[in-house]
């Protein structure tokens, strides 16, 4: 349910706060109640209840007609007809199968007097996560969808309709310049992550989490989504990729081990500054073995040196992430 | 009709004729026998055709000289317009249409049009715009930024130390290191009356301007302006095919990457040390490729669902090799560089009952790097014959395994736990293999109306194969030195959230977080790491049009390390401690005069400070290191009239920066030549006044 909360506040909060798009402003609907069967019924009575009509299968009579009978004065039932959801003349539509009760179930007998569950989505819904998923898993079943079975938001009970409406002309959700504010309201650490010195260019919307990560899970460690984490960066970083000749062997094998990706105290994202940085990976004999002090306020000063001032240990192995040169063994050239 | 069946009947009844629905309420499983369509109609089913939408107009004025306000401002113009869009076709027989712009024309605009038909086949055309800016002051004596050929004034005279190069001071001039990327994009997709679709995209992006490298000869060195003029042509396309309870698709992935220049020119600044070098060339990024072609699919039978990919590509790349001022021979002309990748993932995730879950997976992904190994001279500081190398072209395997389980205890109360284990395999590195085990559990409670709680924990440990320092890295290296990316490390993770909702209206979410990486074997590198955090977040809506939010974030890390001066046991330590605190808060008021206006204010503040202390004997510290921001974002809208609205934005950026380390002059440092200190201390401003027009 947290989840499900957090985002009741929240929408109606960047429909106002961004207002960027009237679309936003679909999302302050008007506090729902419970539904008719809540008061008389336990969550795990109605659960039960569903699954029995599922398996009996007593549709409707007339189809979509039968809903509307009753359902018409809501404008939000109405609105599914704005959008691909509700649309008339597409074969993939749910209007061109089981209409209404393709996702909301077997009618049976809700049409007498509507105290017969049927299964809902969204805040005010009491059925599981899980069971409200399996619905929009029916169909949406793809390449980009094939690891959500399992995968981080499913096993923290997220529901498909926590982030998605279908009942809308365009799913607010899909809004890229409010993107940021709806993943962060879960993930506060990474808010503070995009809020610091250094970061993808996430807080102003430039970027969007999605550019590198797939909420519906993906097959690689933090649900990217390309098929590992260094090919994740390359997507925006070709040059990187390489093979170069020399290469910088951390940098072959995964570029987290010295940046983190959603932001840093330090600059260019890396996860510690020069010197130090280097010297958690190099202490060979010489310059890289030596303890650089810093202001020892005996004389020495952080930049009066080229170890510790400037660019460090880049102001002379400049090309930390491989060189193309014949001579750059020493990632100099 | 009344519900008053009992728990027990009704577990009764789940229990025998309809445990079916443990699979879901999908479509699949849909029992469709009675369902009479020929009888259903939808009469009330009203799709209105037309356009419908918004679209509008802005202009903002930035009064900051500072380029780097134009992060938050989205323009670095003093004035700047913008276009936005939101408009939809709908046109009988499922044709549709829309054009989303928004912020066209300022930096982080979007442009997405796609046209088409429902179920059918869909063209999109897409643009999209990237700018970042570091710093317009950084000062250099170099011209020739906008090729790469960088020249010092030809009645230059070098000196052995930047303080007595007595051009230096006279001839400096500004430069403006950012970075803006044009993304245009093409795309296609047609879907098959039934089971098939297929799509192609094809995305190009333009990456232009300078960023920051080094030119070096032997010790001394040059911050250079690097030219950045990069293409990089993207193709996307494939082959899906799905059934009721499977799918599969087939996707190829390639990626062309041209840099414009391969290499970088510049004039040394100071006396010719070894060699008598007075110029030097740097390579730049090498024009490359990758090409990557995957198979994947899934089967849903019923409670299992098992998932499975399998790829492979290539990358590539053969650019011709930098010659200027080399000297030697090179075995080739330029480097056949291949890297060979596969990739295998397999998953099953299987419902044993309606409240457990079991999943288990299996994931392989190799880097196989087939370029040639050869001799290569290297220019040498001691030796003018130079000494020779081998590249070591980096292979690496890494596989996991992994299994869960997730137990639902009651409707509100949940069980997930689960066992990895991580298995990496690398050659020509100090450790052949790691292998890392790790434990994981989390608990989670939301059964009361108010409360919404979870716990999570893991542990793991990592050891591997003997380390031992590789002739390939380094045949210099401190034998006590472990890299902290293949030393032996336990690390345990603790994490907890309450959300708290005493009111309908009010949300009230507090979590924590530790993490502690103990590097059990490392003498030398890093040997401790700690990273605290926790946060808090409150949502009141205080009535139906009136909502305030507040957050705080805080998070402190630190690090200890361990060095050796005179490579054997320890003879310093390094300790670095790095703190966050970002508060943010904001109100928003709707419905304001007759539902006409609506305003808001959105307030944050982060600050980051980073503080590091080397001892060896005595104690030094690297000085400040921090960046403070202060945002401010005022919104009013105003409603004119019923189709237009009127809107004005004001945000200000108090923006401060230091790094005593580079705060510094552009002969700060004896043997560089710099870019002067480039912290920032602005405060910006910025006013924008847009109108939009409901179509």
């Amino acid at each position: 349910m947290k989840n499900s909360l957090k985002m009741k506040n929240l929408l109606p909060a960047l429909a106002i706060s961004l207002a960027m798009s009237a679309v936003m402003s679909l999302c302050i609907v008007p506090s729902a109640h419970a539904s008719k069967w809540d008061d008389k019924m336990t969550p795990e009575q109605v659960e039960a209840t569903l699954d029995k009509k599922f398996a009996e299968g007593s549709y409707s009579p007339k189809g979509a007609d039968s809903c509307l009978m009753c359902h018409k004065k809501s404008e939000k039932v109405m609105d599914l007809f704005k959008g691909v959801h509700g649309a008339i003349d597409s074969s993939k539509s749910p209007m061109a199968g089981l209409q209404c009760e393709a996702c909301h179930g077997p009618m049976g007998l809700h049409n007498k007097g509507g105290n017969e569950p049927m299964i809902t989505f969204g805040k005010q819904s009491t059925l599981s996560a899980d069971k409200q998923n399996s619905v929009c898993m029916g169909c949406h079943q793809d390449d980009k969808r094939m690891s959500w079975n399992g995968g981080h938001h499913d096993n923290a009970d997220v529901a498909c309709a926590s982030c998605h409406q279908v009942h809308v002309a365009k799913d607010p959700v899909l809004a890229k310049n409010t993107e940021m504010e709806v993943c962060t309201s879960c993930h506060t650490k990474q808010k503070a992550d995009l809020n610091k010195r250094s970061s993808h260019p996430l807080k102003w919307a430039q970027m969007t989490c999605s550019d590198c990560h797939n909420p519906h899970g993906s097959m690689t460690d933090s649900d990217l989504n390309k098929p590992s984490i260094n090919e994740t960066c390359y997507a925006c970083h070709a040059e990187k990729r390489g093979p170069k000749l020399w290469e910088h062997a951390p940098v072959t094998e995964n570029c987290v081990t010295c940046h983190n990706p959603h932001g840093s105290v330090n600059d260019a994202m890396l996860k510690t500054r020069a010197p130090q940085l280097c010297q958690q990976c190099h202490a060979s004999d010489g310059h890289a073995s030596n303890a650089y002090l810093g202001n020892t306020g005996s004389g020495s000063n952080v930049g009066d040196n080229a170890f510790t001032g400037g660019r460090s240990c880049l102001n002379c192995h400049s090309q930390v992430h491989g060189s193309n040169h014949p001579s750059g063994k020493l990632l100099q050239r | 009709m009344k519900f008053k069946l009992n728990l027990i009947t009704l577990a009764l009844l789940a229990n025998t004729g309809f445990a079916v629905a443990a699979d879901g309420y999908g479509v699949a499983n849909a029992n469709t026998e009675k369902v009479k369509l020929s009888a259903w109609s939808c009469k009330g089913c009203v799709v209105e055709t037309g356009v419908s939408g918004t679209v509008g107009v802005g202009v903002g004025y930035n009064s900051e000289d500072d380029i780097r306000s134009a992060n938050a401002f989205g323009t670095s113009n003093e004035v700047a317009g913008k276009l936005d869009a939101d408009l939809a076709y709908i046109g009988e027989n499922g044709y549709r249409a829309s054009i989303e712009a928004y912020q066209l024309g300022m930096d982080g605009g979007r442009l997405d049009i796609n046209a088409g038909k429902l179920g059918q086949y869909n063209v999109n055309v897409n643009y999209r715009q990237i700018a970042t800016y570091d710093t317009n002051s950084a000062l250099t004596p170099y011209s020739g930024m906008d090729g790469n050929n960088l020249t010092l004034p030809d009645n230059w005279v070098t000196a052995g130390s930047s303080s007595q190069m007595p051009l230096l001071m006279d001839n400096l001039n500004s430069l403006e290191l950012s970075l803006k990327r044009e993304r245009t994009g093409l795309g296609f997709e047609y879907q098959g009356e039934s089971l098939w679709s297929t799509y192609v995209n094809y995305m190009r992006e333009e990456k232009t301007g300078l960023k920051q490298a080094s030119g070096s000869f032997f010790n001394q060195s040059m911050m250079l302006a690097e030219p950045v003029d990069y293409t990089t042509d993207t193709i996307e396309a494939g082959v899906k095919l799905k059934g009721e309870r499977w799918f599969t698709a087939l996707n190829y992935n390639g990626s062309i990457f041209k840099n414009e220049y391969n290499q970088l020119n510049y004039d040394s600044a100071f006396n010719p040390t070894f060699g008598a070098q007075t110029s030097g060339a740097m390579a730049l990024d090498p024009d490359n490729q990758s090409h990557t072609v995957s198979l994947m699919g899934q089967y849903n039978q019923s409670t299992n669902v098992v998932s499975g990919r399998i790829l492979a590509g290539q990358m590539s790349q053969d650019q011709a090799l930098v010659t200027s001022g080399y000297g030697f021979q090179t075995p080739t002309e330029a480097v056949d560089a291949k890297v060979d990748l596969l990739g295998i993932n397999l998953k099953l995730v299987s419902k044993v009952t309606n409240s457990l879950r079991l999943s288990g997976s299996y994931d392989y992904h190799d880097r196989d790097n087939n370029t040639q190994i050869e001799e290569w001279t290297q220019i040498s500081i001691n030796d003018v014959n130079g000494k020779v190398a081998y590249n070591t072209p980096y292979d690496n395997t890494s596989q996991r395994f992994k299994v869960a389980a997730d137990y639902r205890i009651t409707q509100g109360m949940k069980l997930d736990g689960g066992y990895d284990f991580k298995r990496d395999e690398r050659d020509y590195q100090d450790r052949e293999t790691t292998d890392e085990n790790i434990v994981w559990a989390r608990f989670r409670v939301n059964s009361f109306d108010m409360w919404d709680m979870w716990v999570k924990g893991s542990y793991g440990q990592r050891d591997g194969s003997e380390y031992q320092a590789s002739e390939w890295t380094s045949s210099e290296t401190n034998s006590l030195l472990r890299k902290y990316n293949l030393a032996d490390r336990d690390r345990t993770q603790v994490e907890a959230r309450i959300t708290h909702t005493p009111l309908e209206s009010l949300t009230i979410d507090v979590g924590a977080r530790y993490a502690l990486d103990d590097y059990t074997d490392t003498v030398i590198g890093l040997t401790e790491s700690k990273d605290t955090s926790y946060d808090a977040n409150v949502s009141y809506m205080i009535t139906a049009d009136l909502l305030a939010t507040a957050f705080y974030n805080y998070q402190i890390i630190e690090s200890e390390q361990a060095g050796s001066s005179n490579y054997s046991t320890p003879t310093w330590t390094g300790y670095i401690e790095d703190r966050v605190d970002v508060v943010g808060a904001g109100i928003s008021y709707n419905n304001l005069l007759e539902n006409k206006l609506r305003m808001g204010l959105d307030y944050t503040y982060s600050d980051s400070d980073s503080n590091t202390q080397v001892r060896q004997g005595i104690t030094g510290d690297y000085g400040d290191y921090f960046a403070k921001v202060h945002n401010i974002n005022l919104y009013a809208q105003y409603q004119a009239t019923e189709k237009m609205a009127l809107r004005f934005d004001y945000k200000v950026e108090n923006y401060k920066d230091n790094d005593a380390a580079n705060d510094i002059a552009v002969d700060g440092i004896w043997n560089v030549v710099g870019f002067g200190s480039n912290s920032h201390d602005y405060t910006a401003q910025m006013i924008m006044l847009s109108m939009s027009y409901k179509l």
